[in-house]
């Protein structure tokens, strides 16, 4: 039993109701933030976070702490106890997860849990040496552990490691930008995100105005991650569905996407950030949401299961507690790849449109239709003759995301890992598996800064 | 009116819980002791520069949905944070023990972080007095005194008071957080510091025939806080004003999309806090113009040299960046790196007249002393953060800025928010809007979104209404930084009136 999981049965110990649940969350982190190609946020982190949910006569009752000594678990269980009995009995109150063995799953790598504060500092050291431009990023590693133990006889723990580099290569109107991640810090070469982000950068000089339109596009895979992942936020919960708010809700069972278009949630892949359980103990597992174009599937977790129509079923999607309010939440989205051996291939495909690197602010205009508003940035190309031809600059989109997966020219074959933790509280990695996408339509409203700093 | 009133008391414990319902009390003496002590490890360490900071903070959040209470979490957190300067060069390290042992551990890691960081690095702090002072928020009844039954309560008779046979979805929420903050620096500052924010908000979302429209109130996305104790929430009349929201979300369903066209626009004082904050507050922020938030938040249109000189907007328009607003988020006695609280006009009638600082981007373009320094917890770096950033008001009356516009529109209340990397080009999404013809307010419309770029647009600022319209808007989810922070900031604003600006997309 590791220390989280012990640390989460005394929590139990001191909790008194008809069923409990404690979670434990611990962060061993280092950030070498850098800027000007100088580190200038290093910040290292220690954490150890105590989360216990009482339920009482149906009603339920949530306290966190950082304080793991005895007092504080008193203290802990008496604010939650408290909580519990100001609550009006929650008469859809599903229960607590019954214990079931979590899947066994990748995930921990003894290297980059070892990493301290000099290799971080050495890392990003790396990336900046790497770059004859000035760098702008981060390395950043650490080892998390999430246990939870239920009065139900859920005892589950999972130890993660996870590694990233972000690399932006910038100076005055030019800019471009590069990014690894993975569990194994073998797998993340900051000096090869570095070479890439300058090579990146050096093609965007000289940017020149686009016509709003609509265009076909490249998306790399961190463009088209990030908008995926602002879709899927209701388009694919089953709090979404519920509250007819998700693109999803009338919907499930219908071909609304291109066929070459397939799309899962899957924590239980290698080749992510793997996860054996959520939030609530479920075990983990693949969940298709989209087969073919075909809309399959929403993630669920008990509570928005049980208020479903149709007897849906926990998949294993709840998030922590503090997230609740946004309903199930797919951490793990995959997307199956295609056959295109390069963006160089999906820019011959596209023949006319534009090459988008990376995308900024995203923002959700209307959560029924899909619509979701943002900007290009550190990398936006017009594609010409199919090749990759004169730097754009910044470009304001304003897509209708069913839309531009309603006709896809191809997929890259390889998919890569995308980081999708901006490490705001409590770490906890997550990643999207995506390739590149070409698409047909890609709606261009306006035009903004350039690239560079 | 600030109060200044700390209860010094020695005990064993660091901090002690008196009971479950009464948030911990911090025994200050011993942790400005275990500051001192950070302080000094860090010294000994190599430091030329060193400031501790113990952060023990609770926080509450009632939330109920469709009659179902969806959150009672009652969040505590605690932990001493260390900043350093070696060989000119930062490190930060946290320790969640407050212990000497856990002070030691992070003022060391700090120093060794710092020196194995790469970089040329010649960082230089501006002066500042070492400061020896207290704070308190000014508090007519504990949030944490208040039961959390009379908080459910509240949400669920606010929800009660949204229904509507088109409304699937109603919310209420509130919250309250306490936190108590000690600083000490290596150059003598010792501060002790103690601050209560209070919040609520609902909303309504209402469906039908393929339409999905929300209304909110006081404001969208989380409602509105305040520093202030629980009288702030009960002023805010949640279950008083739900009729409205809950008939207007669902009038939405049956209202036109807004039209496409440049045209007039007059907008309400809520969306203007977001508009103030993504297009004056982040460009001013002058850790941005340096590049540092480059790969992430992203920067600056702003140099260095367009201060004093670059026309921001009209001469309506004139922008304060104020710590000492009573109410405001960013309200302090000092900043995160001990500098006190003050007001400095950031932009004088269309002017560039001022950058939010730190200590170090202060020293380096040569003017001010910093005093925007924020950290969101004991565990992360503090960065220039705003503080309270104001539109000051003009004259007249919301009444009056319609009655100007012959054909227009009339924005409230924000729905979705996007702007480029240096904060150029944006574009909101409002809520709710009404066709203006003639000077008077028409039909109803949905969908409403307007876009610009940033001193073009402000440039087209013909009115600002009065003080009698100027309110205070607290937001609690401005993010910056890697690793992530969240920043409580306000905006006080009036409604105001932009001419000839591009709403819905170009044809």
């Amino acid at each position: 039993m590791t220390e989280a999981l012990e640390l989460a049965q005394r929590v139990l110990r001191a909790a008194e109701g008809d069923e409990a649940l404690a979670v434990v969350q611990s962060e061993r982190s280092g950030m070498a933030r850098f800027a000007s190609s100088e580190v200038h946020q290093p910040t290292l982190i220690e954490n150890q976070v105590v989360e216990v949910q009482i339920v009482r006569d149906g009603r339920l009752g949530i306290a966190t702490s950082n304080r793991t000594d005895d007092d504080g678990l008193r203290a802990l269980a008496a604010r939650a106890g408290e909580a519990a009995d100001s609550a009006p009995p929650d008469l859809d109150f599903p229960g607590l997860a019954p214990p079931v063995d979590p899947p066994a799953v990748e995930g921990f790598d003894e290297e980059t849990a070892s990493l301290d504060a000099e290799d971080q500092a050495r890392l990003a050291s790396a990336a900046i040496d790497a770059s004859e431009l000035d760098l702008y990023g981060f390395f950043t590693s650490g080892v998390t552990e999430v246990a939870l133990a239920s009065s139900t006889g859920v005892a589950v723990s999972q130890e993660m490691t996870d590694a990233a580099v972000l690399a932006l290569a910038a100076v005055e109107g030019a800019s471009g930008y590069e990014e690894r991640t993975g569990w194994r810090v073998g797998d993340v070469d900051p000096a090869e995100a570095s070479r890439q982000a300058v090579e990146k950068a050096k093609l965007t000089r000289g940017a020149v105005e686009l016509e709003p339109g609509s265009y076909a596009a490249v998306l790399e895979p961190p463009a088209f991650a990030e908008l995926l992942a602002y879709f899927a936020y209701d388009a694919f919960s089953g709090l979404g569905v519920v509250e007819e708010r998700s693109y999803a809700f009338d919907k499930l069972g219908s071909k609304v996407f291109d066929d070459k278009f397939s799309l899962a949630d899957d924590a239980l892949d290698p080749r992510g950030l793997a996860k054996a359980f959520d939030f609530e103990g479920t075990p983990k597992q693949r969940v298709e949401l989209v087969e073919d174009g075909v809309l399959r599937g929403v993630v669920w977790d008990r509570p928005t299961a049980k208020r479903a129509d149709g007897g849906q079923q926990t998949t294993g999607h709840a998030p922590p507690s503090s997230l609740r309010h946004w309903g199930p939440l797919a951490f793990a989205l995959s997307v199956a790849p295609g056959d295109a051996s390069s963006t160089e291939e999906l820019a011959e495909r596209v023949g006319d449109g534009i090459y988008v690197t990376r995308l900024h602010y995203l923002s959700i205009v209307d959560p029924r239709e899909g619509i979701i508003t943002g900007m290009t940035r550190d990398g936006t190309f017009r594609i010409r003759g199919g090749k990759i031809a004169d730097p754009l600059m910044n470009l304001r989109f304003t897509a209708r995301v069913p839309e531009l997966l309603a006709e896809l020219q191809g997929l890259t074959r390889d998919p890569v890992l995308i980081n999708q933790n901006a490490y705001y509280d409590d770490r906890y990695p997550t990643g999207l598996l995506t390739p590149a996408v070409a698409t047909a339509r890609f709606d261009i409203t306006g035009v903004g800064s350039g690239p560079g700093v | 009116m600030r109060v200044y009133q700390f209860r010094h008391q020695r005990a064993r414990a660091i901090v002690a819980t008196p009971s479950a319902r009464a948030s911990r009390a911090l025994r200050y003496a011993a942790v400005r002791e275990l500051c001192e002590h950070a302080v000094a490890t860090a010294l000994g360490a190599g430091a030329s520069y060193a400031d501790a900071r113990v952060v023990v903070r609770r926080a509450q959040v009632v939330g109920t949905r469709n009659q179902r209470v969806e959150r009672l979490d009652d969040t505590e957190t605690e932990g001493i944070g260390v900043r350093v300067l070696v060989g000119g060069a930062w490190g930060f390290a946290c320790d969640r023990r407050l212990a000497r042992e856990g002070a030691e551990a992070a003022a060391q890691k700090a120093c060794a972080f710092a020196k194995a960081a790469p970089g040329g690095h010649s960082r230089a702090l501006a002066p500042v007095a070492a400061a020896q002072g207290e704070f308190r928020t000014p508090v007519e009844r504990d949030p944490f005194a208040v039961p959390v039954s009379e908080k459910v309560d509240l949400c669920l008779r606010a929800e009660r008071a949204l229904a509507h046979e088109d409304v699937n979805v109603t919310s209420a929420s509130v919250r309250a957080q306490r936190e108590h903050k000690v600083f000490v620096s290596s150059e003598g500052a010792s501060i002790e510091q103690e601050f209560v924010e209070c919040g609520g908000g609902i909303d309504a979302l209402a469906a039908r025939g393929g339409v999905t429209q929300i209304r909110s109130y006081p404001s969208a996305h989380g409602g509105s806080s305040s520093q202030a104790g629980w009288e702030f929430v009960e002023a805010l009349g949640l279950e008083r004003e739900a009729p409205r929201v809950g008939e207007q979300a669902a009038a939405l369903l049956r209202a036109d999309p807004c039209p496409s066209g440049v045209t007039t626009v007059v907008i309400d004082a809520e969306q203007m806090e977001l508009q103030v904050h993504e297009s004056v507050g982040h460009p001013t922020e002058l850790d941005r113009v340096y590049g540092t938030e480059a790969a992430y938040a992203g920067t600056s249109f702003l140099k260095p040299d367009d201060l004093g000189s670059l026309r921001y907007g009209s001469e309506h328009m004139n922008i304060t960046a104020d710590s000492t607003t009573p109410g405001g988020l960013g309200t302090f006695g000092f900043d995160d790196e001990g500098v006190p609280a003050g007001r400095e006009p950031v932009v004088r009638e269309g002017i560039l007249s001022g950058f939010l600082t730190s200590r170090e981007t202060a020293a380096r373009i040569g003017s001010g002393g910093g005093g925007s320094m924020r950290a969101d917890s004991w565990s992360r770096m503090p960065l220039v953060r705003m503080t309270n950033l104001h539109l000051e008001p003009g004259e007249g009356s919301l009444d009056d800025l319609i009655a100007g516009v012959d054909e227009g529109v009339f924005l409230q209340t924000n729905k979705s928010w996007s702007i480029d990397d240096k904060r150029l080009n944006f574009q909101f999404g409002t809520q709710i809007a009404w066709e203006i013809k003639g000077g008077e307010l028409g039909r109803m419309l949905r969908d409403a979104t307007y876009t610009g770029q940033t001193p073009v647009f402000w440039g087209s600022l013909d009115a600002v209404a009065g003080p009698d319209e100027w309110r205070l808007h607290g937001l609690t989810n401005c993010g910056k930084g890697q690793p992530g922070q969240h920043a409580h900031v306000s905006h006080g604003t009036s409604p105001a009136r932009f001419r000839n600006v591009q709403v819905g997309f170009a044809q």
